[in-house]
């Protein structure tokens, strides 16, 4: 490898009205690299990113590329400078057809009226999504019938598609199965041997560890040290630096749940339940006290199992809470049958990131907190308050905007409105997905306590360790259905992957 | 599928999957294509209109009806062109009803002036060209939700047309010392016919049609409108200068806005800044909305203006020539458009799910 850095970046800081995201921070990344960058969030690395991508101008501090200082003052810039991001939120054209998608910036880099040749976009996507394993994917189909992983996929292809010197990735891998995203990992890793250098930003240290040749360590918008990845760098090592204390691994994950005592009372029974396209016929049952987990791979069905039980989605089968049997479409049924749902997505479903702490949290149960249709504001800031109290979100007030909150902390107000309403059981789905290492910890011990007062809890979720080690029961979809149930010693990650792939290599045969 | 990928899931290996070549994409049939299209919808409909229409009246089918109804939607459609490009760059335009009356009424006063016919018309477009310029600087760096920007501008535009005609009906005529010949010219714009049958307005309309359809849908700016219309922030991470597109599309818009309200003064030959394009935009937006692009953007399609163009041109027409009063009318044609879009809407979301 090269000493020579391609990119390099001196005493850059970047500060927002009371934050300073980025502060004094040098980094220099060499050609052909693959550079991971690690930090919990809030440590800086998605406003390095958008300095990168153009989106954002440094305080102060200057970037190099190719020992020359340069000024990236707009997205333009950066792509003529052949660096290229990918941002984990999706940012694709929803109207426009894959290849389109895939060949958008050469397509529209086209002189106004120069007359676009369709054929030979889809022929030159076609290409790139074949390097990406999407033989089976179309060009000149709409985007919009793709899976989220399929879509996360040509996100990526559009940044290979052009001459790249740097790639930045930011969690591509998301929504990816296990044998996409080593599809992805292969990719890099052909993209590196051609002298492209990889910026890598993941939350999941064990594939950084697999990955990178160096790693970077974000904290507090510092750089606090890059390091030659090798034998000698561990999961435990690259979380104390992260967290800037000692935290070892298996203390983290010392919450995991012993098997309930609590006699197995029904609190919620699901028969044959139904989602047209996503789930066939599943039935199984949560006990008071029990955090059930659900694992699959993306297109397993487990994706919809949440909505589909909430009752935000069209089913089939029946879902009865308590003997009271649940009519779908009606959510808020749901709740007043003392059920609760945490969505995946925390943007869009999750917050109502125009609203105050305190607003969220009471957005529930409204009628709780409203006489005659006015907010009791007292009443709202007690309760927020006890909650904020409870769950330990760090706010600065209870009127701060949701959406100014990191990703835990924005979580664990959502899980103050979902407790709001008394819940009995307790659905989450993705509960910890773009948070940081710190706040999941404390979302677990959370979930645990509730379940220990009696709480029914079921948690549907992409990341195996999260599954494995908070759950006291586990069930696997594959293939539409529940193919099967593990639990105690039974679950391991060699278990649930082999649950989790069975239909697909019956059909392979 | 499968067996591709579990080939090359080896760590390490790069060596592409055996691929199937896709450089021929299977030609789908063409009464496949064009019963999915997009157009079909809007179409169809005004298929069932026009066969209603000729089976209950005696008039419609005949040519010279036809013909009447295509003049008599060419103003609406050349604006309607226009607000295709804005709307799918997901923005709106409501000033274009101030525009029509403004450049039409200052084009008609430099005629009377004794201006030559093409410094007017210039004059006239530019007009139309600076308002359209205004709109997107407002909605792209001032930052204004276009709806309230073009909300603006259509007061301040519709008083700039008053306070230039201080309230009184413009007349392109001799009397008021327009040239005869050029007035014949101007007049000819709006009042000729093309080989003595085709009124010039639809000749105007045709051509624009064309030429946006080919700026649309063939060009490299048109591909930018949908992308930017599509997902801004994709646009701006393929680099594309997101504000320029949106400027361009409303500079269009502006331009398309004042030939019609031009083309307008040419055929009464008479107009006053209080009366004149009166609430057209809703007329307009309506047309290309029941046309099948979205309010929200990055859906559209110059055909489908087209189409929705001529729906509300031969209903009007057709509720004529039945003799329904105007009253009515107005009701008939509100139900038209929310029902078009109803259809299209239910129609759209059952083929997504």
């Amino acid at each position: 490898m090269t000493e020579k850095s391609i990119l390099e970046l001196r005493n850059i800081t970047r500060t927002f009205p009371g934050v300073t995201a980025l502060d004094d921070v040098s980094a220099s990344f060499r050609a052909g690299e693959i550079h991971a960058i690690i930090g919990e969030n809030g440590a800086g690395k998605s406003t390095m990113m958008n300095i990168l991508a153009g989106e954002l101008l440094p305080d102060s501090g200057t970037l190099h590329v190719n020992g020359r200082e340069t000024m990236i003052g707009s997205p333009r810039q950066s792509q003529a400078l052949g660096i290229r991001i990918v941002f984990q939120e999706l940012s694709l054209c929803q109207n426009l057809t894959v290849g389109e998608n895939v060949l958008l910036g050469p397509m529209a880099a086209q002189p106004a009226l120069s007359h676009l040749n369709r054929n030979s976009a889809v022929r030159a996507a076609t290409d790139v999504l074949a390097r990406l394993g999407m033989s089976d994917v179309r060009a000149d189909t709409p985007l919009a019938g793709l899976s989220v992983a399929q879509k996360q996929l040509v996100e990526i292809a559009r940044a290979i598609s052009q001459q790249v010197h740097i790639l930045v990735l930011d969690e591509p891998n998301s929504a990816l199965s296990k044998r996409e995203t080593q599809r992805l990992f292969d990719m890099v890793r052909s993209l590196k041997e051609e002298g492209v250098t990889i910026l890598y930003v993941s939350h999941h240290l064990d594939e950084v560890l697999a990955l990178a040749d160096r790693i970077s360590v974000m904290r507090d918008g510092k750089l606090i040290t890059t390091l030659d990845n090798g034998p000698d760098v561990t999961v435990d090592k690259l979380v104390t630096l992260m967290v800037g204390r000692s935290v070892n691994a298996a203390e983290q994950y010392a919450l995991q749940c012993e098997v309930s005592d609590h006699p197995a009372e029904t609190a919620l029974e699901v028969r044959d339940l139904s989602v047209p396209g996503h789930i066939r016929h599943a039935s199984f049952k949560l006990s008071k006290g029990e955090i059930l987990g659900i694992a699959g791979l993306p297109d397993s069905g487990k994706d919809v199992l949440a909505e589909a039980i909430f009752g935000l989605l069209p089913r089939g089968g029946e879902v009865e809470i308590g003997g009271i049997r649940l009519s779908p479409g009606k959510p808020y049924h749901s709740i007043a049958a003392g059920m609760s749902l945490i969505p995946a997505d925390r943007r869009s479903a999750g917050a109502l990131l125009s609203m105050s702490v305190a607003e969220n949290t009471v957005s529930a149960a409204l009628k709780k907190f409203t006489r005659l249709g006015f907010m009791r504001g007292r009443a709202v800031k007690d309760i927020a308050n006890r909650y904020v109290r409870e769950l330990d979100a760090r706010v600065a007030s209870l009127g701060q905007k949701i959406a100014t909150l990191s990703g835990g902390n924005q979580q664990k107000i959502i899980l103050a409105r979902g407790l709001i309403t008394g819940p009995r059981v307790l659905i989450l789905h993705e509960p910890t997905r773009g948070i940081d290492v710190g706040a999941k910890a404390e979302i677990y011990a959370i979930l645990k306590s509730l379940a220990a007062d009696g709480m029914a809890i079921m948690m549907i979720s992409s990341e195996l360790p999260e599954v494995m080690l908070h759950s006291s029961r586990v069930l696997v979809m594959a293939d539409r259905i529940v193919m099967g149930q593990l639990t105690g010693a039974q679950i391991t990650e060699e278990a649930i992957m082999s649950l989790a792939t069975r239909s697909d290599q019956e059909r392979a045969a | 599928m499968t067996e591709n990928r579990t080939a090359a899931s080896g760590p390490g290996e790069t060596v592409p999957s055996p691929q199937k070549t896709w450089s021929d994409p299977p030609r789908v049939s063409l009464i496949r294509r064009l019963l999915s299209a997009k157009e079909t919808g809007v179409f169809l409909a005004l298929v069932v209109m026009c066969v209603f229409l000729s089976m209950s009246t005696e008039s419609f089918l005949s040519t010279t009806n036809l013909l009447n109804v295509g003049r008599q939607v060419s103003l609406l459609g050349i604006m309607a062109i226009g607000m295709t490009f804005v709307l799918i760059s997901g923005e709106i335009d409501l000033s274009v009803g101030s525009t029509y009356a403004l450049a039409g009424l200052s084009t008609g006063m430099l005629i009377v002036l004794g201006w030559g016919l093409v410094p007017a018309l210039a004059m006239g477009l530019a007009c139309g060209a600076a308002i359209g310029l205004i709109n997107g600087l407002l909605s792209t760096y001032g930052r204004l939700p276009s709806l309230i920007a073009t909300l603006g501008m259509l007061s301040i535009v519709r008083g700039s047309a008053l306070l230039l005609t201080d309230g009184r009906p413009v007349t392109v005529n001799v009397r008021n010392g327009a040239d005869p010949a050029i007035l014949d010219r101007f007049e000819y714009m709006g009042q000729g016919y093309l080989f003595g049958i085709i009124p010039m307005q639809l000749v105007f309309f045709i051509v624009l049609a064309i030429l946006g359809w080919l700026l649309l849908s063939r060009t490299a700016f048109g591909f930018r409108v949908f992308a930017v219309g599509g997902s801004e922030k994709a646009a701006r991470v393929s680099g594309i200068h997101v504000p320029t597109v949106k400027i361009w599309s409303f500079v269009i818009m502006g331009i398309l806005a004042a030939a019609a309200g031009i083309l307008s003064l040419a055929f009464l030959p008479s107009g006053q800044a209080g009366r004149t394009g009166l609430g057209l935009e809703l007329d307009v937006i309506a047309a290309v909305v029941v046309g099948g692009a979205s309010l929200a953007g990055g859906v559209g399609t110059i055909l489908g203006t087209v189409f929705g163009v001529l729906i509300i041109g031969v209903l009007r027409n057709g509720l004529v020539l039945l003799g329904v009063s105007p009253f009515t009318q107005e009701v008939m044609i509100g139900l038209v458009i929310i029902v078009a879009v109803a259809i299209d809407k239910w129609s759209s979301t059952r083929r997504s799910t």
